[in-house]
């Protein structure tokens, strides 16, 4: 794994937008990111079930983390 | 850079020379009164490291009180040692001065990314598993061993999402990092567990491949299943009991390996009452009894032939 694919992942995972963007085209959003041919075809073929479910996971956590952040703030 | 004594601190932490296994929980702030109290059934506690790094002064002080009434564990969240790129020398400069701090058993971190192109995840991602991110990770316990003096025990971890670009399944892949690297396996059964229901593998065969003598520390947790009907994967929260096939799990290891584990049981929330804890404690310590068990009858019939 490339340091450019490691970042587009990052992208993907935590930016919904750019999520979605990807998600209707990924070979577009993956060649625009800069990725090698073998990168392109490798997160052409995500999987895609399992990229909803981390996602949405990592929004929870973003979440609960704002939650007591605000909490604490209020203290 | 922190300047360790590599000798001093490689002596308190070379768990392999230890022939009692212990067990314990992972230090939460709500589980702290109920580990003080009940300290004739906690051997251990596993503290997050990065909570204490940029810690006040009285807060690191607790922490070393803390490590003067019972056995500590650090264990890393946010260096990100599975990754083509190199692993920030700031924070691991940070966990090398809190072990010259707290002295611990040992230290460890997961087998995951955690970051990219300046964009921080949030939470534990699995590297696609090739060569590139194996070189990698090498080559960050390389660096990790260098500058906090020990090498880490790494962690496996739960993934809902299989990794693109991968070449490696993850038995393959974790094996060939235990065994070209100095840094033993911390074996995260609940997140075994659940790879191997997302993904559809034997976690028994998993252990298997791993050498018993690499295995030096074991994770428990539960989680739940999440997702549509027809496609369900089990999210790894820490906030459910432990389930059965993870001590089953865990009698496979007790199986495979010599005393000398530690055993950590992760909690992050949804708190149960100490009790319940304790008693999930009880039944690991019974799992892993069980695997000695049957180790020990393979050993006297081999003897006997």
């Amino acid at each position: 794994m490339s340091a450019t694919l490691e970042s587009f992942l990052a992208r993907v995972y935590v930016d919904q937008d750019y999520r979605e963007s990807f998600l209707r085209d990924p070979r577009s959003e993956a060649v625009k990111a800069g990725l090698s041919p073998a990168e392109v075809q490798a997160v052409m073929q995500i999987d895609q079930v399992g990229l909803e479910l981390f996602a949405a996971s990592l929004q929870k956590k973003r979440q609960k983390r704002c939650a007591k952040t605000d909490a604490l703030k209020q203290q | 850079m922190a300047v360790v004594e590599e000798d001093v601190v490689a002596a308190e932490v070379d768990s392999s020379k230890r022939s009692k296994d212990l067990f314990g929980l992972g230090w939460r702030p709500q589980l702290a009164a109920g580990i003080l109290l009940n300290l004739d059934r906690v051997d251990l506690v596993e503290v997050i490291a990065d909570d204490f790094f940029k810690a006040p002064w009285r807060e690191r002080r607790a922490l070393r009180t803390l490590a003067t009434q019972l056995p500590v564990t650090l264990h890393g969240v946010t260096l990100g040692l599975a990754s083509s790129v190199n692993v920030d020398r700031r924070r691991l400069d940070c966990m090398a001065r809190l072990c010259e701090e707290i002295v611990p058993l040992s230290w460890s971190e997961h087998l995951a990314f955690v970051r990219g192109g300046g964009i921080e995840i949030g939470h534990l991602a699995a590297p696609p598993r090739c060569d590139e991110t194996l070189e990698g990770t090498l080559r960050n316990l390389l660096l990790a061993r260098r500058v906090v003096g020990v090498a880490p025990q790494v962690e496996n971890i739960a993934t809902l999402l299989d990794p693109p670009l991968s070449s490696y399944d993850e038995a393959t892949w974790v094996a060939e990092i235990i065994c070209n690297s100095e840094s033993d396996l911390l074996l995260d059964l609940h997140n075994l567990y659940a790879n191997a229901s997302n993904f559809g593998f034997d976690p028994v065969a998993f252990i298997s491949r791993i050498p018993g003598s690499r295995i030096r520390g074991i994770h428990l947790s539960g989680g739940k299943w999440v997702g549509r009907e027809n496609d369900q994967r089990i999210l790894d929260d820490h906030l459910h009991d432990v389930p059965d096939p993870v001590y089953a799990l865990l009698e496979e290891v007790g199986a495979r390996t010599e005393p000398g584990l530690t055993i950590i049981l992760e909690r992050d929330g949804e708190y149960p009452p100490t009790e319940i804890l304790l008693n999930q404690l009880d039944l690991a310590r019974e799992a892993l009894a069980r695997g000695r068990a049957r180790k020990r009858t393979v050993v006297f019939r081999e003897a006997a032939a």
